[in-house]
């Protein structure tokens, strides 16, 4: 039975001793969830409306993409200091790349992971980078028996050592996953992630069969120095918080008909990369004369990432 | 003079809101700590969203956790409502029709839950909107992430319908019109199904996770979740038969562990069946499993959980299957919470986890949920739980005539001790 | 020219000009051994057929004979260095010296491992040592010192003129740009070729990862 003592408020009127104490409590109680979502507020504020509205980049129109680069660019040149600037590189008609690795070659040597940490602006602190290297036992394909932390001078006996990175695959399974189209595959076999789209849910990351995308677990760290100013909207942007990222085969690169910095960086030329489509590229030369082969075909993923020993 | 439909509505509406914010001091101190409890894992969430997801433990290696792991259980928690519904409505069992509410209602807190379980797990939330069909871009039918949203808040949708209306043609004092709910009664027996088999079909889909990547998941998750489900009932329904007046007859409670039974039985000869099939086999697809239950490469971070899962669960079944059971009985009581909380962690840590464990190319990064995750997932309980006490309030008050239409005294608090 | 010759494929500008560049250009200037180069010599680039300009495929190469280094410098402070026929002119050749044997003077004891070849298998002591030369004696220039090695290395030197071996930079667009090439000698020490072992660059810093430190 409620307690009926009553007593006069002004305005309020008649009101009961229990009314009054739940009235207070329930202030009490907004007051403190106003102080406990207070850090809520604090990553709002840093927001823009542009940025909250922003359409998915295959619906912006041209004149509307380029606000956005001119955003980013200006956004970036503040925050580095650098003359960046931020582009976008649309697919080259007629182009399809594929990329291959000599395993008989490959040393272990992870130039190829720091170019890429270095190219793609990745956060320093996790020294993050699209590329994992796998000291793996000869006589077999065994990741069981793989280790990526290896740190002894290379190549170690009875070793070969074996990249991974997006393979770029023709079916991938990422793609199906996202629930807001925020990868997808472009012309030239590129699966790439609109950064401003992504919601971070993880699905494609948890769908990838390669270990081949990385999650913003925090804004990246990259001091101003270092930052490499050529940068895309769908690549090597610094990307925001809480999105998914991934190897684009270095496309602000590859889209201008450069080689991607991880081949670049290689010192004993154990990558390969070009148009598939054109029958006169070294890459169609290997997939043509060397015995190649592809992670997890079983999967049916269509990796345009290919595998070969010499011998 | 008579008031219109609309402002009958905002005055039961507004009516219980008071019912359910007004009891004894137990009720108040309860509310009181899942409140708190609530605050915590709001503020600890803001935190997260703020400072970005390195709050928690979750890494590129093991990237779904806790969040995850307290979402794949709370559809369970939800389907399991429909053990009630179909003995009510399909077998016309009398008894039980007087209580499937209770069913209905944990269902809206457990969908309530799983929803939030989601929310607190992406990396962008503020980036919601991209999420609506036709406002943003939803990649329906091919993810099955766009499957899960629209089976799940249609769910919501159908038992949000349901009770309210159940209880609002009782609080008005007439009979409810079949026409009004039995369909959607229906609707969600076959929706119930739906939620736990395409949340399974999240995980089973991908050809990258051998662990999960089995027929034998969607079936296993039904079975558990009609363990789970029906355990977290019982539960739900001793407090409203020793915390309030509602009559409550014997009978449902003992349909349901005979329901459990059952459900545990072929719950566990799935879970025998998928072990034979990874371990005598052998071969890659065993290490998940071979991590998560005897540790792999000297890393023993989730044997302890799983170990822990499975006495809890056959200890659980056990005791079910005692004459005790059947009784009201605290054999009954433990045995519930033994299964509830043997399923969470097998559903849990037990699955989404070593789902992870070693990754696609085989390196074993362990995982523990940190101290945010823990606060945001007790916090998203307290919120379920604060919900169920409301609505369950209300129902009770309904269903006892203390709040009805005809009324024209303020309610008095239904005797919460 | 050589390169038309050689291609019978009209379409193929990459390869047209990979073959043409390869063999007309310019070392690049080198560092350390072998001797170092001097400035590009630009060829000229036969325009594809299709009118498309392409890029050319730049190759360092040794632009001139090592010598021994006296340690001392001249009077313009340029290091004062001795040309193989210096002494080898007024020597007779040895065709037993292999490559095991340690030369304890003037070769800054260089030691080799490069199979059981003999000296002579590859210095040209017909002229001096001036010149390499070929198994059939045919000399050939230190400039062209990647003949000699594809004579016995053919599979390697047939992927590199592929590109699947000792790597590049710039495009593989060559219509876009042009590429630079290392040498055999680059990365292959004529005399101990085996390739290094050298420090790889720092792994991952991952949250939680301890390591597959494995039985």
């Amino acid at each position: 039975m409620s307690e009926s003592k009553t007593f006069s408020l002004p305005v309020i009127g008649e009101v009961n001793r229990r009314t009054a104490i739940k009235a207070g409590a329930a202030t009490l109680g907004l007051a403190a969830w106003a102080v406990a979502i207070k850090p809520w507020f604090e990553w709002t504020g840093e927001l823009d409306t542009s940025d909250f509205l922003q359409k998915h980049y295959r619906e912006l129109a041209p004149e509307e993409l380029q606000v956005i680069l001119n955003r980013l660019t200006d956004e970036a040149r503040k925050e580095t200091g650098k003359p960046v600037v931020v582009k976008d590189h649309k697919p080259i008609p007629g182009v399809s790349f594929a990329y291959a690795l000599n395993l008989s070659i490959c040393i272990g040597c992870r130039r190829c992971v720091e170019a890429c940490h270095v190219e793609n602006n990745h956060d320093r602190p996790s020294h993050q980078s699209y590329i994992r290297v796998f000291e793996m036992d000869k006589g077999g394909i065994n990741f069981e028996k793989g280790d990526a932390t290896y740190d002894h001078p290379v190549p170690a006996k009875d070793k070969y050592y074996m990249p991974v990175q997006c393979q770029q695959c023709e079916n991938p399974p990422c793609v199906s996953a996202c629930p807001i189209e925020a990868t997808w595959q472009e012309s030239d076999g590129i699966v790439v992630v609109d950064y401003n789209w992504c919601i971070g849910c993880r699905y494609c990351e948890a769908a990838c069969p390669y270990h081949a995308r990385r999650f913003n677990w925090s804004k990246p760290e990259v001091p101003p120095a270092e930052v490499n100013p050529n940068q895309s909207y769908l690549s090597n942007r610094i990307r925001p918080q809480g999105v998914i990222e991934k190897c684009t085969f270095c496309l602000h690169r590859t889209r201008e008909g450069k080689l991607p910095a991880c081949l670049e960086a290689c010192p004993t030329g154990a990558r390969v990369f070009g148009n598939v489509l054109d029958p006169d590229s070294e890459i169609r030369w290997v997939l043509d004369n060397k015995r190649v082969f592809v992670l997890k075909e079983e999967l049916g993923t269509k990796p345009r990432f290919y595998y070969f020993f010499d011998k | 003079m008579k008031a219109t439909g609309v402002v009958n509505y905002v005055r039961f509406l507004r009516r219980s809101l008071h019912v359910a914010t007004d009891g004894g001091w137990v009720f108040y101190a309860w509310m009181f700590v899942l409140s708190a409890i609530a605050l915590v894992g709001a503020n600890a969430w803001a935190v997260q969203v703020r400072d970005g997801m390195i709050r928690t433990n979750m890494t590129d290696h093991v990237s779904w956790g806790l969040y995850i792991a307290n979402f794949t259980f709370c559809v369970g928690l939800a389907a399991g409502g429909v053990m009630m519904v179909v003995p009510a409505y399909l077998y016309h069992d009398r008894e039980m029709h007087d209580v499937v509410i209770i069913g209905e209602i944990l269902a809206i807190a457990a969908i309530i839950m799983s929803t939030l379980s989601v929310v607190v797990d992406l990396g962008r939330p503020d980036r919601f909107w991209h999420l609506i069909p036709g406002i943003g871009k939803f990649n329906w039918p091919i993810s099955m992430l766009t499957w899960d949203i629209i089976v799940l808040n249609g769910y919501l949708l159908i038992n949000l319908h349901v009770v309210g209306y159940l209880l609002y043609t009782r609080y008005q004092g007439r009979t409810p019109n079949p026409k009004w709910y039995v369909p959607f009664v229906f609707l969600s027996i076959m929706w119930a199904i739906s939620i736990h088999t395409v949340t399974a079909f999240l995980y089973c889909g991908l050809g990258g996770r051998p662990f999960w990547n089995t027929a034998l998941l969607a079936p296993r998750f039904l079975a558990s979740a009609f363990v789970s489900g029906p355990a977290f009932i019982l539960l739900v329904m001793r407090v409203v038969r020793v915390g309030s007046d509602l009559p409550m007859q014997p009978g449902p409670a003992r349909l349901l562990v005979q329901i459990i039974r059952v459900a545990a039985v072929v719950n566990l000869l799935m879970l025998a069946s998928e072990l034979f099939t990874l371990f005598y086999t052998g071969g890659a697809h065993l290490a998940s499993a071979r991590y998560l239950f005897f540790g792999d490469h000297g890393k023993y971070g989730l044997v302890a959980w799983i170990w822990s899962a499975i006495a809890m669960n056959l200890i659980g079944t056990a005791l079910f299957f005692t004459p005790a059971a059947l009784r009201r009985s605290t054999t009954r009581v433990v045995a519930c919470v033994l299964c509830v909380v043997g399923i969470w962690i097998e559903k849990g840590m037990g699955l989404i986890i070593p789902g992870f464990i070693p990754s696609t190319l085989h390196e074993i990064v362990e995982y523990a949920p940190s101290l945010t995750e823990w606060k945001v997932t007790a916090g998203i309980w307290a919120l379920g739980l604060l919900l169920l006490t409301a609505m369950l309030k209300v129902a009770v008050s309904v269903f006892t005539n203390r709040m009805s239409e005809s009324e024209s005294a303020p309610d008095s608090s239904s005797r919460a001790t | 020219m050589t390169a038309r010759i050689v291609i019978n494929a009209p379409r193929s500008s990459a390869l047209l000009v990979w073959f043409a560049g390869w063999l007309m250009v310019i070392s690049g200037a080198g560092c350390g051994r072998p001797p170092t180069g001097t400035e590009a010599v630009g060829g000229t680039l036969p325009d594809h057929e299709d009118g498309v300009q392409a890029w050319p495929v730049t190759i360092r190469k040794p632009e001139h004979p090592p010598a021994i280094s006296m340690g001392a410098f001249d009077g313009q402070g340029r290091p004062l260095t001795i040309a193989c026929a210096t002494c080898h002119a007024t020597k007779p050749p040895n065709a037993e010296a292999r490559i095991g044997t340690p030369l304890t003077q003037f070769h800054h004891q260089m030691v080799g491992r490069h199979g059981d070849l003999s000296c002579t298998s590859c210095h040209n002591p017909a002229e001096g040592y001036a010149s390499l030369r070929l198994a059939d004696g045919k000399s050939v220039p230190y400039r062209e010192v990647m003949m000699l090695c594809a004579q016995c290395h053919g599979p390697q030197y047939r992927d590199y003129q592929h590109g699947a071996h000792g790597g590049m930079t710039g495009y593989w667009d060559l219509s876009k740009g042009g590429r630079a090439r290392n040498n055999c000698v680059d990365c292959h020490d004529a005399h101990t070729p085996k390739y290094p072992t050298v420090a790889p660059a720092r792994g991952p810093n991952d949250r939680f990862q301890t390591g597959d430190r494995h039985e």
